[in-house]
């Protein structure tokens, strides 16, 4: 279970994150959904320690992630699909990582396997498809098999088949009761994978709700999740003409 | 075990620094930018007259550490710096969140292939040149004689820990082009500096790290009024510490 207790991050003068309390449980697929710069990303980084929080604290099955014994093997995290060195080739990427949590060589093969690269597993990551990339970063996910799963638009640059793919495994990961956090400004897709959803705008937490009840009294998710952010936009162009 | 420690940090690490290409190209570019500069010195000297004495040419032939000190600093930098510049930061910090236990790992597996890697070219350096004035009058300089061993191995360790001040260097710093540059910056600055001082130069540039190897450690003996080479290299593992440090204490408070 993940949870957020009043977490707060300013940069300067503005609040990327807004008092921001929410509990991911653990069993289901929840979409954290947002228009762009409404702090999602922000969120996640402080989930996992990377960024601080100026405020408030962010707790993984109750421990911040700073204290935890084997992160990986607790959190499986993909924050963007660039969190590697180019040279390095796959399996060096994921040997390394996976040594600094004490995980068999044979879990980094068997990763590479579920994402489908162990064929190109040799190559230089930075010689990737951005669809690959995305297969890699999951695969970093995965290593420690963890019962905590955070992703960061996981689908983006995957092509439909590979969407389906990320779909399919989120959904099967969470049925295997693990807590899986997706995060993505698609609402059509987050109708497919997710369960639970948690929406943000500007920081701030406008709704922790179910899709079917978000869809409710709307003609489509797409008009109630625009009905739901519409104060909470910070950018928005107009009509071309 | 029931939480990863360093023993597991320093594996990650050296799994990153052994699996890119330019740990390798600069390593090696180091042994042989210092066996060339030997070799170059050697020739340079076989029909000078008069001839050469033992120490002239050993000191000038290990004159290729300062290119190697170059290459095996920015090793070191890149060490972290190329990190940030891929995001690879993040994956690392995600994995071990003890930012200072990563930071010491690298130090440890980044100065031992420093060393080693230095201890080769400063080998490297000392064979060019006894091999290029073979044949000639110059008398050779042998391994067994205790100040061209210490001379040898000192290079190297100054050699190690220049990479090290990289690693540090890198840390503060966070971006490779800016990184190498400071690097480069504190090694030659502070020697065109210690000349404005005068007649207390030599006072001044005995903590100047390319005066120190100049004229302290790649040396049979030191230049008068400079410490002795063992404590010119101390002096290097000093800096380098700080620099560490410094990383160490910036590293735990910035975001990733």
């Amino acid at each position: 279970m993940i949870e957020l207790r009043e977490l707060t991050k300013r940069y300067g003068r503005r609040v990327a994150v807004d008092a921001l309390s929410v509990r991911v449980q653990p069993g289901v697929v929840t979409g954290f959904l947002g228009p762009n710069g409404s702090g999602k990303s922000t969120t996640m980084r402080m989930i996992l320690g990377l960024d601080a929080p100026d405020r408030g604290e962010a707790l993984i099955d109750g421990v911040r992630h700073r204290d935890l014994r084997w992160p990986l093997k607790t959190v499986g995290a993909l924050l963007d699909a660039g969190a590697f060195h180019p040279g390095r080739s796959g399996r060096a990427h994921l040997a390394a990582l996976a040594a600094g949590n004490d995980i068999p060589a044979s879990r980094v093969e068997q990763v590479l396997r579920i994402v489908g690269l162990s064929g190109v597993a040799a190559r230089r990551a930075g010689t990737y498809s951005l669809g690959m990339r995305q297969r890699l970063g999951v695969a970093v996910a995965l290593l420690g098999d963890p019962a905590v799963l955070l992703l960061d638009e996981p689908v983006n640059g995957l092509d439909p088949e590979g969407i389906r793919w990320i779909r399919d495994l989120l959904r099967e990961l969470a049925a295997e009761g693990r807590t899986v956090f997706v995060s993505s400004h698609l609402i059509a897709e987050m109708a497919l994978t997710a369960d639970r959803l948690v929406v943000i705008g500007r920081g701030r937490l406008l709704a922790e709700t179910t899709v079917a009840e978000l869809a409710a009294g709307a003609d489509s998710l797409e008009d109630a999740f625009f009905r739901l952010t519409a104060q909470a936009t910070d950018y928005r162009g107009v009509e071309a003409s | 075990m029931n939480r990863y420690g360093f023993r597991h940090v320093a594996r990650m690490e050296w799994i990153k620094l052994r699996s890119v290409r330019s740990t390798w190209w600069l390593a090696i570019a180091a042994v042989l930018a210092m066996a060339v500069a030997g070799a170059a010195v050697g020739l340079g000297y076989r029909s000078h007259t008069p001839v050469a004495t033992a120490a002239q040419i050993f000191n000038n032939s290990l004159a290729g550490a300062i290119v190697a000190q170059l290459l095996l600093g920015a090793l070191g930098v890149l060490m972290v710096t190329g990190e940030y510049g891929t995001g690879m930061i993040r994956s690392t910090f995600a994995a071990v969140p003890r930012r200072r236990t990563v930071l010491a790992a690298k130090a440890a597996v980044c100065g031992g292939l420093a060393l080693t890697a230095g201890l080769a070219a400063s080998f490297a350096g000392y064979l060019g040149g006894q091999l290029a004035i073979r044949g000639t009058a110059i008398p050779a300089a042998s391994l067994g004689d205790p100040a061209i061993l210490r001379a040898v191995v000192l290079t190297g360790g100054y050699l190690g820990a220049t990479s090290l001040i990289g690693v540090g260097v890198g840390a503060v710093v966070r971006h490779s082009g800016a990184a190498v540059g400071t690097l480069f910056a504190l090694l030659f600055v502070p020697m065109i500096a210690a000349g404005l001082f005068g007649e207390s130069a030599v006072a001044v540039g005995r903590f100047v790290p390319l005066l120190m190897l100049l004229n302290s450690i790649a040396v049979t003996s030191p230049v008068p009024g400079l410490f002795a080479g063992w404590v010119s290299v101390l002096l290097m593992g000093g800096y380098a510490a700080a620099a560490i440090l410094c990383g160490g204490v910036l590293l735990r408070h910035r975001d990733a």
